[in-house]
This record gives structure tokens, sequence and C-alpha cells, in this order.
């Protein structure tokens, strides 16, 4: 099943999601649900064992070739978020006529109310990406200066990297303290003295970055909100709803975890990843989620990241090729050596990396963003109707 | 020897005079080339020989072994590059401002420009000019970085101008409530009137346009497009930001915009559309000319720059849209999500050309996303009607079998919901997904279906209601009165066109089975006591039937004129019906009596209603007026 196919389709998917639904229901219920029950709690534990196993996967990719954090990592979990969601959506379709049923109407609605808190961090993350895109403009004007046709690398290219590269310091600091750089938005327009040095800009111009979340919003506090309340159903929740208490469980778990990854790997406002996760190890997919959260804590903890914007694996490489062709500029003495030349390049050459994977990569990955968006949007919709039609019994 | 030396200084003044008064390199040739004439001893070929070997970047070998034509022309652009060099320097220490001096504007301009050419003269290498090359770039690049300052500035300098001073008196139809503008600070665009959105916004004074082309020109020959394209973006986002801040609108997450009480949501909506018109049709497309002015003939820069400045605003405000979109769906919020749908929706025209290019169609996409949203809701707030309806409570009887409140609301309701009714046609089609654009006028359409389907839950919530009245008679009354009422609301709306006359036929049979209904509950009764089937009874027989007449009349008099007919004609109807029913056989009865009595007179006696007695009493049923049973 495509994750990602809802961009630029044209199909109204409401009657896309219908076909799917029917399609899996003809599936699940080959002799018309003559033994609804169990085809149903079938359905259910193959739902925590799907889940459990996409975990592990994402567990094991980040062991293996790919890098916990990288963009592919963090695209292919939003990919299992859209997964697990499309499932869930399933079950909740299927078991429509108690949705309405206490205690399972609080349950849904606290998973929907967590969905529209995650609507905003969603949002939160797009603007990131879009600040990652302006860090990647500076990156590219360092390439198309140090660019490897340029014959020699004179003083004049240098400086122009260099230039960027301090203008990209800058940016990446200044989302750090957001509040004080925001606090200039008020100035007069104009106004300003009009320096002369090249660094008169420092502090002034440079908020890469016009956040479409109010200026108070906290990244962190929203993701305790989504975490408010979150415990594992009790053993009669259980039964007086018909096992839907798990999965609204696990589903709230994963929309949690990933909600809280993508704050961790991509920079937005007030960061914070001290939201206390827990789910009981009885469940399959607890296992791997949570070895996954410990290994981003222990990733944010590391000296080298503490700092960091984000702990995207491309938002480290940005900061340790800049670091060390800033550095290595600065220690230069022209005409350059040759060894010294090569050293640039070797820096370029990484650089140009970098920026490879974030073109390739990031206009996917703020396609997905908004794809989990208005999956959330629909799967709410959707158990709202389902509930509305239930409570009338025609 | 102190000839030489006195050649050599005369030689070297030479050259300074001519570097001093040509401003340019043809300039200082020309200059040159004058002083060559004048005496032999400043030939051509002694300035350029000794330059060259004065040069700083000279090394010595390399040019003596050169062929005489290589070292001459690198010898002349040493020169050029010398020249432009103390130009540029001396624009580059200048403390203020070169673009506060058009003079000096030109002048800096066109050294950037013989730089440029140098360079391009120096490219492909030939050998021996790498040094040239390398200082001509260090030299552009300090060009460039004073470009850039200048270009910011420029920008900065203009946005808190007067280009966007409000050209009329009086307040702003956009106005910002919260917002308190102070004195000069007063820039909010305005639109006299509302409707005409063909405004342009100049944000910046023509001349500064013209300026900035200028620069980037030069900035995207030098290969430096995408400083320009960043520092425009740095520069006048803030300006655009403002411009949408000044509208009343505030940066709104979903969870706000949950929490929000509709009505101030309502008054942010209303904000909202007027923004968002401002917005798409005013300042994104003043923007999009602003980029293309100044970057004309510089693509893709002129669409880097744009998307820059707008995508933050853009993406904001149909945010907000979304969040709406989502929330609760109380039937009262219809009408304006309705105005938001079809906001966005008559948008889409004018955004296909602003957002036609790699870096900003996404915002296309957005839109149409966003008016998908809006539509989903409205269907939902349409369930959700349907949903209320259904559970509306049988409580307490509306007192005479009047009409009942939901009747009005769901009538009325639908009725303005249909001053929208081509907007709901189509967001119901986009529901089911209907190739075909659907004919509006069809009953058969999915509005209609959905309209039709209302009226069926509303008739089957008035049916329930109508039981917890103890007569069945007034049940039929609260039936008729409901049902009347429908028939007329639908008759003089476009509800009319949807549910179709069909629907309207069924609707009145309906209205006429309940009266006959009425009629049997009430009368039948009455009528069964006065017919006597031809065979005439004894008179202590008549008697007691017209006693038993009379109990019952005053009965249903007593109760019924206490009922309510709101309706005028209906309650003519009903009272011809009634007394068609009733006259003739209580005249009949009489006649029959009176012809049984032993004397007129006896029978008189308990004659208490002539004939034209109960007419008069049948005329006063309905008025709501009498004591209720």
């Amino acid at each position: 099943m495509p994750a990602t196919d809802y961009q630029g389709s044209s199909t109204p998917f409401a009657s896309i999601g219908r076909s799917i639904l029917s399609l899996r229901r003809d599936q699940l219920h080959p002799m018309d649900g003559h033994d609804g029950g169990t085809s149903q709690e079938q359905e259910l534990e193959a739902f925590q064992r799907h889940v459990a196993d996409l975990f592990l996967e994402l567990s094991s990719s980040a062991a293996g070739g790919e890098d916990l954090l990288s963009l592919s990592w963090v695209r292919k979990l939003l990919d299992t978020f859209l997964i697990c969601q499309e499932e869930f959506r399933v079950i909740l379709f299927d078991s429509k006529g108690i949705l309405s049923r206490a205690p399972l109407d609080r349950l849904i609605s606290d998973f929907f109310e967590r969905g529209v808190k995650a609507l905003d961090v969603c949002n939160a993350i797009r603007d990131g990406i879009d600040q990652i895109r302006q860090w990647k403009k500076h990156l590219e004007i360092v390439l198309v200066a140090l660019h490897p046709s340029h014959r020699t690398l004179g003083e004049g290219q240098l400086r122009r990297a260099r230039k960027a590269l301090t203008d990209l310091t800058i940016l990446m600091l200044d989302e750090k303290e957001a509040g004080s750089v925001l606090n200039h938005r008020n100035r007069s327009f104009g106004r300003g003295s009009h320096g002369k040095d090249t660094n008169h800009h420092q502090g002034r111009h440079f908020r890469s970055l016009s956040w479409s979340v109010s200026r108070s919003w906290s990244a962190a506090r929203q993701l305790q909100a989504i975490n408010n309340n979150l415990s594992a159903p009790r053993g009669n929740e259980i039964a007086a709803t018909n096992g839907l208490a798990v999965p609204v469980f696990t589903m709230s778990s994963v929309l949690l975890f990933v909600m809280w990854a993508l704050v961790a790997a991509i920079p937005c406002q007030d960061r914070g990843l001290g939201t206390h996760f827990s789910a009981p190890r009885s469940f399959p997919w607890a296992a791997p989620v949570l070895s996954l959260h410990e290994r981003i804590v222990e990733e944010s903890k590391k000296k080298d990241r503490k700092n960091s914007n984000g702990l995207l694996k491309e938002i480290h490489q940005i900061e340790r090729c800049t670091r060390q062709l800033a550095e290595l500029m600065d220690s230069v003495q022209f005409p350059l050596t040759e060894e010294k030349e090569a050293e640039v390049r070797r820096g370029v050459q990484e650089l140009a990396e970098v920026c490879d994977a974030l073109k390739e990569g990031l206009d996917p990955l703020e396609r997905q963003v908004r794809d989990v968006f208005h999956r959330i949007v629909r799967s709410r919709t959707e158990g709202l109707d389902s509930i509305s039609r239930s409570n009338n019994p025609e | 020897m102190a000839s030489e030396n006195g050649e050599d200084k005369l030689l070297a003044a030479v050259r300074h005079i001519a570097k001093t008064l040509g401003r340019t390199e043809t300039m200082a040739d020309d200059i040159l080339q004058i002083f060559s004439t004048f005496d032999g001893r400043l030939s051509r070929e002694k300035l350029s020989e000794k330059q060259h070997d004065d040069g700083s970047l000279g090394d010595g070998g390399g040019g003596a072994v050169a062929a005489g034509d290589d070292r001459l022309s690198l010898s002349s652009m040493n020169r050029t590059l010398r020249y432009l060099d103390h130009q540029i320097s001396r624009f580059v220490a200048l403390d203020r401002l070169i673009w506060s001096d058009s003079a000096d504007a030109s002048a800096f301009l066109e050294a950037v420009d013989d730089l440029l050419d140098t360079i391009h003269d120096l490219d492909p290498p030939a050998p021996g000019n790498k040094p040239l090359l390398d200082r001509a770039d260090d030299l552009l690049q300090k060009c460039m970085l004073r470009l850039e300052d200048e270009f910011r500035s420029l920008i900065e300098r203009s946005d808190g101008g007067s280009p966007l001073d409000a050209p009329a008196a009086g307040s702003s139809p956009f106005d910002s409530d919260g917002e308190n503008s102070d004195g000069d600070d007063v820039q909010v665009p305005v639109a006299h009137p509302v409707k005409d959105y063909d405004l342009i916004i100049d944000a910046l004074a023509p001349g500064t346009v013209s300026d900035l082309h200028e620069i980037a020109r030069r900035m995207v020959a030098a290969g430096f497009g995408r400083e320009c394209a960043e520092v425009y973006a740095l520069a006048h986002r803030d300006f655009v930001e403002e411009s949408v801040a000044r509208l009343g609108i505030r940066h709104r997450t979903a969870e706000e915009v949950q929490g929000t009480p509709w009505a101030d949501l309502e008054d942010e909506i209303a904000r909202w559309l007027k923004a968002l018109n401002m917005v798409f049709r005013i300042l994104i497309p003043s923007e999009r000319r602003l980029c293309d002015r100044i970057f004309t003939g510089l693509s893709p820069f002129a669409d880097l720059a744009f998307a820059a400045v707008s995508r933050a605003s853009a993406i904001q405000l149909l945010f907000f849209a979304d969040a709406v979109a989502i929330g609760n769906r109380a039937p009262e919020r219809l009408f304006r999500v309705v105005d938001m749908y079809e906001a966005v929706r008559d948008l889409f025209p004018d955004l296909d050309p602003l957002f036609s290019d790699q870096y900003s169609t996404f915002l296309r996409t957005e839109a149409a996303t966003v008016s998908k949203s809006l539509a989903a809701a409205i269907r939902g707030i349409f369930m959700e009607l349907e949903n209320l309806i259904r559970r509306d409570p049988a409580r307490a009887a509306v007192p005479g079998g009047g009409l009942h409140p939901i009747t009005r609301y769901v009538m009325n309701y639908l009725r303005a919901a249909c001053a929208s009714r081509r907007t709901l046609e189509e967001v119901m089609e986009e529901d089911t997904g209907t190739a075909s654009p659907p004919d509006p006028d069809r009953p058969s359409s999915s509005l209609a279906v959905q309209i039709a389907w209302i009226m069926d839950v509303l008739q089957g919530n008035l049916e329930v209601k109508s039981k917890i009245y103890r007569e069945p008679s007034l049940s039929c009354i609260f039936l008729m009165n409901n049902g009347r009422y429908i028939i007329q609301k639908v008759r003089d709306s476009e509800l009319n066109v949807l549910l179709g006359e069909e629907w309207i036929r069924r609707q009145m049979a309906r209205v006429r089975r309940w009266g006959n209904e009425y009629q049997r509950a009430t009368w039948s009764k009455v009528i069964a006591v006065l017919r006597t089937d031809g065979a005439t009874g004894s008179a202590k027989a008549m008697r007691e039937r017209l006693r038993v007449f009379n109990a019952y009349f005053d009965e249903i008099y007593r109760a019924q004129t206490g009922w309510v007919v709101a309706d005028e004609q209906l309650k003519a109807e009903l009272r011809i019906s009634v007394s068609e029913l009733v006259l003739p056989a209580y005249r009949n009865f009489l006649g029959r009596y009176r012809n049984a009595a032993d004397s007129g007179k006896h029978a008189e006696k308990h004659t208490r209603y002539s004939e034209e007695d109960v007419e008069a009493r049948i005329g006063e049923l309905f008025e709501g007026t009498g004591k209720r049973s």
C-alpha cells in the first residue's frame, strides 16, 4: 500500500478509503462475518504484531545501513506512522457501531484530541523543514563560491564562502535564541543605521524563518499535552470496549512517539525531549519503541549534539562541515598551499553530499508531514461521522 | 643615471595623472595616448612596460618570457585592475550609502561593470594571469558585499516610507482592532471600495525598484544571484508579515482555534475573509510584481525571492481555514464555513498565475487541499444537523398543537443555507465523486437528496413529538400546522427548486390526510349521534341524542378554541370542511327532531344551538383563545 500517494492524487480520497475499507472487510469476513467476534480479535492481534514488526524494522534499519535520525530514517518513521494510522482506521471503521459506547467514547475522543495537538506539531515541523531549506541556500552559496570548476581557490572566493558560512552559523545560532531575535520584529523598518562594516547585519536581519505557529507555542509543552493521561488500559477497560482500548492506546503511543521523534530531529520552536514515555513491556511494540526512544535520548545527550537545533543526522553534518571549513579558511594563508587547497576541496565535497541529501530528502519529507497531517484530520473526521451515525440507529 | 631617474619619475607622474583623471580604462588609455604624442619620452611602450614592471603582481621571469602581445594585454589588464581597485576601494570605504548620491551610484555600477568585463576577458585563463584573476575575484567579492548592503538598505529605507500610506481619509476597513498604529507608522493597505482588488501596492518607490534592479543585475551577472534573492527575502519579508498582521490576523494553532468560543471565532473568520482577499489578491500579487520587476530578466531569482517572501504568510492564512475545518460541526457554523470555502475557491483562478513557478506551486496544492477540508466540514455540518433534528427530544408539547420551534429553526436554516445553493451543490457532488458537473436545477442532485433526507428526518421527529398529545385530533392539528409551515417555506425559497413540485404535492397530500384524520377523530362520533339512518326514533331517544350532541359540541368547542392553527388559510379550510360535515347533518337532525317532538316549544327548550350558533362556534375554533383541555 503506497503510504504517500496522497499528494497530487485527484481521486477523492474518501472514496479510495471506502474501497480499501470494504476490500479489507471482505478479506476479514469472507463468510459474511459469522465468526465476527474471533475475526475481530484476530484483527486486533494482527495490528499489535504489525506495529511491533514495523518498529522492529525501524530499529534494526537504524542499527544497520541506515543511520538513526537520518533524513531517510525519519521518512521511514513517517511511513510507519501512516501505515499504522491506516490500519487503525480500518479497525475503527469495523467497530463503528460501538464507538459511542462508554468507556470507548472517552478513549476515542481523547485520541482525537491528541490528534489535534499533533496537527500543531506537524505545522511546526513543516516550518522546521523550511528552515533547513534556508540553511541549504547558504550551503549552496558556499558550493557555488568554491565550485570545483574554479581552477584555483582565490581569496575572493574563499571570502565569499566564508561569509556564507558566517551567515549560516548566525542563522543556526539564532533559532536557539529565537525569543531574543524575535524581539526585533517590532523594530521600525529600515531606520536602522547603515553600518559600513560587513558584520553590521549580525543579529539584525537574520531571522531566517517565519514561524507559522504562534510565538509562544512550545513543542515541548505540546508533546507534554499529547502525553497527558496517556496510560495503558486496565483489564476492565479492555473488556468493556471489546478489546478496542488496546489499539487506541497503541495508536496514541505511536502518535506520541512519532511526534516526539520529529521534534527531536527537526528544528522547531522550544524543542524539549523531556517528555516521559512509557508503555508496559507486555505490548509487543513496546520494546522496539522504547529502545528507539532511549537511543534518541542518548543521541541528544552527546556532547556535540547537546546544543543542536535538531538531531537530524544531516544537521549534524552541516554543523560539522561548516565548522571545519570555517576553521580551515580562517587558518589559511595566501597563496594556498596545495595541501590546504586539497583540504578545502575535501570539505566542499562533504558539504556537497549533505546538500544533495537535503535536496533529495526535504521535499518528500515535507509532503509526508503534510500527509500525516491530513491522515490525522481524515481519521478524526471519519471517526466523528461514525460516532454521530451510531448515535442514531436507524 | 640622473636623467634615467628623472625619466622614471616623469613616467610615474604621467601614469598617475592618467589614472587620476581617467575614470575608466578607455579614458585612461586616451589620456596616455595624448601624452605619448606630446612627448617622445612618453611612448605607449614605455608607459606600459614600466607599469608592468612596477606591478606588484608581476612575476618578473614569467612576464619577461611571455610573448609581447600577452605581456602587453596582461599589463593593460593589470593597469585596469589597479585603476578599478582604486575606484572601488574609494566607494567601498564610503561611510554613507553609495546610493544616497546617484552620481556615485552610477559610477560604482560602471566600475563593477568594468570589473566584470575584465574578469570576462581574463577567462579562459592565459598563462600568467592567475594572480590577476585572483585579484579581480577578490575585488569582485568586495563589490558584491557592498552591493548586498546597499540593496538591503534601499529596501529597508523604503519599507518605512510613503508608498503604502493610506490614500484616503477615514479608517481602513481592514484595520486590525488590537493594534494601535502610532503616528508615522501608519501604512495599512487600504482598498476603497473593498471589492476592488485591482489594486497594486507599490511597497517600493519606482526609483528604488530600478536601483534595486540595477544592483540585482550585477549580482546575478557576478554569480551572486542566490545572495541577492536571499537578502531581498530577508529584508522584505518583515514587510509582508507585518502587512498581514495589520489585517488583524494572528498566528493560531489548531488547538487554539478549537478552544475559541464560536462568537469570537466568527469575528476572526470575518477578519480572515477580508485578509485572505487582501493578501492573495493585492499583497502577494504586488509582491510578485515587485519581484518580477527587481529581478526582471533574471529568473529564476524572481521566483526564488517571491517564494521566500510570501510562503509563510500564505501558509499561515490557509492553515487557519484548516483549523476551522476540523472544528466543531454545530449547524450555526455552516454559514461562515461556506463563506470560507467560497473565498478559497474563488481564489483559484488568481492563484494559478501567481504560484506557477516551481518554488511556489505547492501553495496551489495547499489551497486546493484547504478547500477540500472546508467542503468536508460543510458536509459534516449537514450530518450534524440531521443528528440534532433526530435527537431533539419530545419534551413538552407546544400548547394548542401549534408550530414547533424545531420546524421553524430547520426551515429557516435550510432557506438561509439555500442562499448558497450552488456552492452546496458543488460541495455535495464532490463527496459522491460525480464526474460531470451537476445540473443544479435537477431535483435529484446530491444536495436535493440531502435536503429531502433532512426533511424526512424532521418529519419523523415531528411525528414522534405529535405522540405526546393525549388527543389524536390535536396530534393531527400539530402535524398539519408544522406540515403547512414546511410547505410554505419550501414554496417561497430555493428549496422549491431543490425539492421539486412532486415533493410539494406529496407533502400537501400528507397535510390533507392529517385533516381527514382530524375530522374522523373529532367529528365522526358527533356525526354518528346525529345520524338516524332515516328511521325516526322516539322523541325521547331524539332528545337523548341531542343532549349527547350538545355535550360533545360543548366539549369540542371548549377544547378546540384553545387549539392553534396559525395559518389563516388552513384555518379557514378546516372550519369550512368541519362546517360542511357537521351543518347538513345537524340541520337534518334538527328537522327530524322537531317533527318527532310533540310540541315545537318543548323541542326548542332542548335545542341549545341553532344551526347558526353551531356555524358561529365552528368559526371560533383554532383561535388559541379558549380554555385549554
